[in-house]
This record gives C-alpha cells, sequence and structure tokens, in this order.
C-alpha cells in the first residue's frame, strides 16, 4: 500500500460544545495517506463520529488544522503555489471526499438511478447519459442493477446502503468516509454490506471508516485508531491494537467487544 | 328580506357583471397565489441566511403581517404605499382596472407571503437534517440542496396546508372590492343597486366562490397523491 505524502493531516484536533463544556475532540492529530483504509474504534461518545464527520466540515472544529491535499480547508482562504490567496470552495473540496452514513440518506423522492445521478448532473456537469451509463455500471458492481428504477422505500437496509456507497463513488472521490455505515442494519445484512466495503479496499481507495465491527476492522484495516473521551489513545496495525493492546482503555473496550 | 325566484331572475341579468367578477377574483387569486409563494420562498431563505440582520427583518416582516387586518394592510399600499404612483388606467380583458387591480394583488400577495412562508419553513424543519449532509457531501451547494432535496420533500408534506392557504387566498381576495376592485363582490354589490335585492346576488356570489375553492382544492389533493409515489409501495 502506497503511504507516501499525506492525503489528509489532523493536527490537534478540538471540537467544544455547549460554550466549552464538553469537549467532543480534545486534541486529536492523525496523518492520513493515500490507499489507507483506517478504522476507528472505541466506545459510543468517545468522538469517533465527530471526527469523521470534521474531516468533510459536516461539522466545523473549534480549534485545530484539517490539511487536505495540504491545504488547510478550516480556514476559508489558503495561499497556492504562485503566492496569491485563494478561497477554499468547501463544495469542491467535498466531491473528492466521498461520504456513507449510518442511516443511508437515500432521497426518497428519487428513484435510486436518479440518486446516483442528481450530484455528478447537477455539480460535475456530467451529462445524463454519461452519467446514467456509470451509475449502471457501479449498481452491476454491487449487484442492484435491476432496482435502478425502484425507490428507496423499496429497498432493504442492506441494499440501501449498498446504493448509497456506490452513490458516493459516482464523484469519483479520493477518499471515503464511512459513518457506522452498518450500525443500523439488520444483522443477516452487516455482510452484505461489509463485502461491498472490502472490495472496495482491495481496489485501492482510500477509507476512513467508523465502525463497531471489529471483524472488519482486523481484517481490511491498515491502521486502527483507538478513540476515547475525545482523545485518540492508541494507534497501530489491527496486530498492534488487537493482540498487542497497550491502553488500559483499550484493554478494557477490547474485552466487552471482542 | 327571503329570497324568490323572481329575485334571481333579476340578478341573472346581470350574469355579465358576475362572469366579469369570477374572472377578476381569478384573475386577483391566481396572481396572489403566484407572487405570494414566490415571495414567500425568498422569505424563507432569508430568515435562514447567515446574516442576522437579514433573518431579523424577514421575521419581522412575517410577524407584522400576520398580526395586523388584511384591510388595513390592503389600504396602506391602495392610499399610501402606492399613492404617489399613478398606474396606468389601462383595462386588462376590457374590464378589469389596473390601477386598482395591481394594489389589490400586491396587498394580497405580500399578506399571503407571511403565512406561505411560516408554512414553508415548518415544512423545510421536518425534513431529517440527514438529507441535507448527504446532498452537501456529495458536493451540492446549499441551494441546490434546498431545490432538489429539501423543498421538493418538504412541499409534499406540506401540501394540505398550501391548499388550505390557497383556499384562503381566494375567499380573502373579495375584500379588494372596498378599493374598487371589480371582482365578485364588487358585482354583488351593482347588482344590489340595480334591483334592490341583497340576498340573491349574495348567494350567487356564494356559488361562484365555491365552484372556485371546491376545485382548488380538489386539484390539489390530486398532487398530493401523485407526490406520495416514493413513500408507500
Amino acid at each position: 500500500m502506497a503511504t507516501t505524502g499525506n492525503l489528509i493531516q489532523v493536527k490537534s484536533l478540538e471540537k467544544h460544545y455547549n460554550n466549552g463544556a464538553l469537549h467532543a475532540l480534545d486534541g486529536v492529530s492523525v496523518d492520513i495517506h493515500p490507499g489507507d483504509v483506517v478504522v476507528i474504534i472505541g466506545p459510543s461518545g468517545s468522538g469517533k463520529s465527530t471526527l469523521l464527520r470534521s474531516l468533510n466540515l459536516l461539522e466545523t472544529p473549534s480549534k485545530g488544522e484539517i490539511l487536505f491535499e495540504g491545504v488547510d480547508i478550516t480556514k476559508k482562504y489558503y495561499i497556492d503555489t504562485d503566492g496569491k490567496k485563494k478561497k477554499i470552495d468547501i463544495n469542491t473540496l467535498r466531491q473528492k471526499m466521498g461520504m456513507v452514513f449510518q442511516h443511508f440518506n437515500l432521497f426518497p423522492h428519487k428513484t435510486i438511478l436518479d440518486n446516483m445521478i442528481l450530484a455528478p448532473m447537477k455539480v460535475k456537469g456530467m451529462s445524463k447519459a454519461e452519467a446514467t451509463e456509470k451509475a449502471l455500471g457501479l449498481l452491476k458492481r454491487v449487484g442492484l442493477e435491476d432496482r435502478a428504477n425502484a425507490y428507496p422505500i423499496q429497498l432493504s437496509g442492506g441494499q440501501k446502503q449498498r446504493v448509497a456507497i456506490v452513490r458516493a463513488l459516482m464523484m469519483e472521490p479520493e477518499v471515503m468516509l464511512f459513518d457506522e455505515p452498518t450500525s443500523a442494519l439488520d444483522p443477516e445484512m452487516v455482510g452484505e454490506v461489509l463485502e461491498v466495503m472490502k472490495e472496495l479496499a482491495q481496489t485501492g481507495m482510500t477509507m476512513v471508516v467508523v465502525t463497531h465491527e471489529m471483524g472488519f476492522a482486523r481484517e481490511v484495516g491498515n491502521r486502527v485508531l483507538f478513540m476515547a473521551d475525545g482523545k485518540l489513545l492508541e494507534e497501530g496495525t489491527p496486530e498492534d491494537i488487537f493482540e498487542h493492546p497497550k491502553h488500559p482503555r483499550l484493554q478494557d473496550f477490547l474485552s466487552k467487544v471482542l | 328580506m327571503s329570497l324568490s325566484v323572481e329575485g334571481f331572475q333579476s340578478a341573472f341579468r346581470y350574469a355579465e357583471m358576475f362572469w366579469q367578477g369570477l374572472v377578476c377574483t381569478l384573475a386577483l387569486s391566481a396572481l396572489t397565489v403566484l407572487f405570494g409563494f414566490i415571495f414567500a420562498l425568498l422569505l424563507t431563505l432569508i430568515r435562514r441566511s447567515r446574516f442576522a440582520p437579514l433573518r431579523f427583518v424577514a421575521t419581522a416582516y412575517v410577524e407584522i403581517f400576520r398580526a395586523t387586518p388584511m384591510m388595513v394592510q390592503l389600504f396602506l399600499v391602495y392610499y399610501v404605499l402606492l399613492a404617489g404612483l399613478s398606474l396606468p388606467s389601462y383595462k386588462m380583458f376590457g374590464f378589469i382596472r389596473l390601477e386598482r387591480f395591481v394594489p389589490g394583488v400586491l396587498a394580497l400577495s405580500m399578506n399571503s407571503a407571511a403565512y406561505l412562508s411560516e408554512i414553508i419553513r415548518s415544512g423545510i424543519q421536518s425534513i431529517d437534517i440527514g438529507q441535507t449532509e448527504a446532498a452537501r457531501s456529495l458536493g451540492m451547494t446549499s441551494l441546490q440542496t434546498m431545490k432538489e432535496i429539501i423543498l421538493p420533500q418538504a412541499i409534499k408534506n406540506i401540501l394540505p396546508s398550501i391548499a388550505n392557504e390557497f383556499v384562503t387566498i381566494i375567499k380573502e381576495s373579495s375584500i379588494c372590492w372596498t378599493i374598487g376592485v371589480q371582482e365578485i363582490m364588487s358585482a354583488v354589490n351593482s347588482v344590489k343597486s340595480a334591483t334592490f335585492s341583497i340576498g340573491e346576488p349574495l348567494v350567487i356570489a356564494a356559488c361562484l366562490y365555491f365552484c372556485l375553492t371546491f376545485p382548488t382544492s380538489k386539484i390539489i389533493a390530486h398532487f398530493e397523491r401523485k407526490m406520495r409515489r416514493g413513500d408507500n409501495r
């Protein structure tokens, strides 16, 4: 796996709620390299989702920096290579970061196909024919090509999440963010979604995954982060984390979930 | 006073007048619905603006228009706001006097925009935040998100309230006869002066209003069913 350079660099990130009374993120720093599959684990309320959602600024950090391809996206402006001051366009940045949500968030008033082609057409100016062809190809990849004209309500949870993944892939992102993608699924549907994510990881896609699926973290992740109380307490390979946990909080957490 | 067949017969001699009143009421309501809705959308967007003074102005507007009588607003528009403006004395369709009609449409639109914007706001708030997050994470702008994702779903949810407001506009438009707009109530008044009886023209007016409002709510109910496509299967 390519580990040269950083795709995303998080520096001392903090997120406060209630005027600083609650620290959802308390000085988190992490580097994400191209091709990484970073899995974030930890108890509820540890700040995993807040960290993930900060990466594409669905949450506005209170302090710290997030460098995406070297540009601090928490600022309004950046200085480009010619020394010119340029405005940071969050909409362009978000196209490069696909996001998959716990509750799928498909658009219920649009068919599966329309869910997928809307943003490529509106945001990237792709033609309808081109977008449709691309969408059908992706749907085929996840075994849902026959559901293109169905509405989200007609799909099972697992199918919805697979659609949500390929909808994000339509924008050809450089990194995919997964926010507990299997937590809202019936147990028998978890496997089909993880399978799609695993295949995606094998294509070399950079992924950041918040999950409670320890099997996935161990098997697919190349780096595992353990968070608790808004802090990044331990970081390492799946083997480091699961076989030789050092921090007592991590040992305690693993004894409960494994 | 009682109603009589003769009374209706003499009132019907002024069918032309009622017809013109009906057309005028229809034009008045249709334009009010159109402008009121556009204005309400703008108001709603301003009320969601990041800029606090703008939010304050829009909210104040809504509160003031909801808290003062329609007739006061109408008179203010006609006698104060547009008093200095000499509108052309052109007659639309040959009988709708623009210099009365335009202030009527303006006042009604300004009023209904306040109510409609409250309805639209509640509709927008009813849509799960996850929808916005999904659209924004795909790189869509907040305006695209509003137009493609939030409003279509919000409007579906608020269609019954919108239908109610449209019906209200048709009925409220009757107030415009007080500034000389020749709509249905104005026809009633003219026929009363000519025939010396008020009951029959009023019954006719009630029927005419019903013929406008009843189909309106039915048509919207039809659209509502059509838009429920994505909901249940």
